[in-house]
């Protein structure tokens, strides 16, 4: 008989369940993706699609500049099995001196483009109008699942070289900064079955 | 000869790796204002205060972005040195508005650490013709305390290569930041050198007895004089087991003192630093030692720099009476010293008497360098050596061929590794 003071009890399994389920829960997933097909690619919408905040955004505030990463997956089935992944990066900055919030946004490429005087939700949009995935390979009565997944990679660990030699700091290396992510995701769809849009150039 | 081609593949990897790109930053374009630097209850705004919490080095780098264009890549290398040298748990930065237009504000905010743990290699040095040195060790910070655990392996500083372990308690600051404390505790295992072996059978009086390890402790206590000077005084306790068949454990036991006077000056487009020291050890029969000598060395160390050139020169000298353990003796001809010259060939035992100047010039990594010397017992004429030398250096990455200026045919040296 359970003692009083202890109250509920929580069974090993079901610690281990939620230890198991936790790191889900990180993935915020959203089912409110709008994809769009060119007839060569697919486009994704920003409607609905935020990703400038949180400590990202109090980081660009303060004039560092933040990598987003954004990766595209496309499933066969609900999001195990992917056949087709890419990624995008790119480069937010905050413009101390911009009227308003400002934003400054470049991409590697290729090729590399760059956009400056951009309000948060147009950082957002420029960001996913350059976000395309071709469909190349896809059966056009194949059904598939997209996964949109946004990540900021954390700031750089200090660097090891100082003046007195070579130093590594084991609590920084241990506990990493957090990177923060978010995940959308839309289907099932087939190619044949999408409304096709004008194509867009990046 | 392969690692020293590998070692050469890796650092010219670390001396040419690509810059990180600042375009990236749309307040790249902007002019730093000032800086300000802030902590728990201090401020400062360099513009127009100076600071004793970071070392020259560091207040330079950090004024010198004053009136430049903002480089967050530079920015995010500062705060890291900045966390490194205070020990902090985290320094961040912002940029804001500065009173100008076009111009910003860079603020650090320092956050103290409660303890942090660092592993540091001091020391890694690869010399052909005596092999690799190196340190390391592992330190736990809490405030102004240090205890750190490291090994050793030198075959460098002194006549012999010692392996082994060292450990240190460090207080930075005794009631005041002025005064300091440490205690070091060092055991090692010694190997000789061939020719180090044969100088000691040919000449067994003059010098102390070959041993196979040694131990020692060494307390002592830092005090700022006043700003530019410090006073080290303490003790060091040391035993030595000899080589042979009995295994005599003979006493070093000596008193120290040292003092080191360090400045720096600024122009605008020029920076100087001098650095002087001298030190006494002193073993006498007071203290009941079976080694009974005393070691002065002094030195002068003197660095310009303008943009990317800089012209160091560093004269040193020693000088020891009485009969001094092997590793308390003088040495030339490693990596700091007569660079190009192989101290086994020219002072196997080490000398009781040395002066060596360097003269070096660096451009941006590369680095020429001029070294003169000359190291004897009292009783041998004194023989002046030469030596030129090439390489990079780029932060504490070096790599460099050195070559001994003599007749006959050309032996060069190759050092590389990491420097402080």
């Amino acid at each position: 008989m359970p003692e009083p003071s202890r109250g509920i009890q929580i069974s090993r399994r079901r610690w281990l369940l939620a230890g198991l389920v936790a790191p889900l829960l990180r993935a915020r997933a959203s089912e409110n993706l709008i994809v769009t097909f060119d007839g060569d690619n697919l486009h994704l919408s920003s409607l609905g699609v935020h990703f400038l905040q949180g400590n990202s955004l109090s980081r660009l505030k303060e004039g560092s500049t933040v990598e987003y990463i954004a990766t595209i997956g496309l499933f066969r089935d609900p999001y195990v099995s992917q056949f087709k992944r890419i990624e995008h990066h790119f480069f937010v900055s905050y413009d101390v001196w911009g009227t308003g919030d400002v934003f400054a946004v470049s991409t590697p490429g290729p090729p590399p483009r760059r956009a400056t005087n951009l309000s948060l939700s147009g950082t957002e949009t420029w960001c996913l109008e350059r976000v395309a995935v071709a469909t190349s390979g896809i059966a056009h009565d194949q059904q598939f699942w997209l996964q949109l997944e946004l990540r900021t990679v954390p700031p750089k660990l200090s660097s090891i070289v100082s003046g007195g030699g070579i130093h590594l700091d084991v609590i920084e290396v241990l506990t990493p900064g957090q990177e923060e992510r978010q995940t959308f995701r839309t289907g099932p769809m087939r190619l044949e079955d999408m409304p096709r849009v004008r194509g867009r150039r990046g | 000869m392969k690692s020293a081609w590998l070692g050469c593949l890796l650092l010219g990897s670390l001396l040419f790796a690509a810059p990180q790109d600042s375009d990236t930053n749309v307040n790249a374009r902007y002019t730093v204002e000032t800086v300000i630097l802030s902590g728990k209850g201090w401020t400062t705004n360099l513009q127009s205060e100076t600071t004793n919490k970071i070392s020259l080095g560091l207040l330079h780098a950090l004024t010198g972005i004053i009136g430049q264009k903002v480089n967050p890549g530079y920015l995010d290398t500062l705060a890291q040195n900045l966390k490194r040298e205070l020990s902090a748990r985290e320094v961040t930065h912002r940029i804001v508005r500065g009173g100008a237009p076009e111009h910003v504000r860079v603020e650090f905010e320092v956050r103290p650490a409660r303890a942090s743990v660092g592993m540091n290699i001091n020391q890694f040095l690869y010399n052909s013709k005596q092999g690799f040195s190196g340190s390391g060790e592992v330190a736990v910070t809490t405030g102004p305390n240090v205890i750190a655990l490291g090994l050793v392996s030198n075959a460098d500083w002194t006549p012999e290569r010692y392996s082994g372990i060292v450990a240190r308690y460090e207080d930075k600051s005794v009631g005041t930041d002025r005064l300091s404390f440490k205690f070091e505790a060092e055991t090692f295992h010694t190997q000789w050198n061939q020719s180090t072996t044969y100088a000691m059978e040919a000449n067994p009086q003059d010098v102390g007895a070959l041993y196979r390890s040694r131990q020692a402790f060494q307390p002592t206590a830092t005090l700022v004089l006043f700003q530019p000077l410090t006073l080290t005084v303490g003790a060091r306790v040391e035993r030595f087991q000899d080589e042979g068949p009995s295994a005599t454990v003979e006493a070093a036991d000596t008193v120290m003192a040292s003092l080191h006077y360090h400045q720096s000056f600024e122009g605008a487009a020029w920076q100087q630093e001098f650095d002087a020291d001298g030190s006494l050890h002193s073993a006498t029969r007071v203290l009941n030692t079976d080694y009974v000598y005393t070691l002065r060395t002094a030195g002068v160390r003197y660095e310009y720099r303008r943009g990317k050139q800089t012209v160091i020169d560093n004269v040193w000298g020693g000088y020891l009476t009485g009969i001094a353990p092997l590793s308390d003796r003088l040495v030339l001809g490693n990596a700091e010293y007569l660079r190009g010259w192989n101290k086994y060939e020219i002072d196997p035992l080490g000398g009781n008497r040395a002066i060596s100047n360097s003269v070096e010039y660096h451009y941006g990594p590369l680095q020429a360098f001029y070294d003169a010397g000359a190291i004897w017992d009292e009783s041998q004429p004194v023989v002046a050596r030469h030596s030129v030398g090439l390489g990079l250096r780029e932060s504490v990455f070096s790599l460099a061929v050195a070559i001994p200026i003599r007749a006959g045919r050309v032996e060069p040296i190759f050092m590389m590794g990491i420097l402080p």
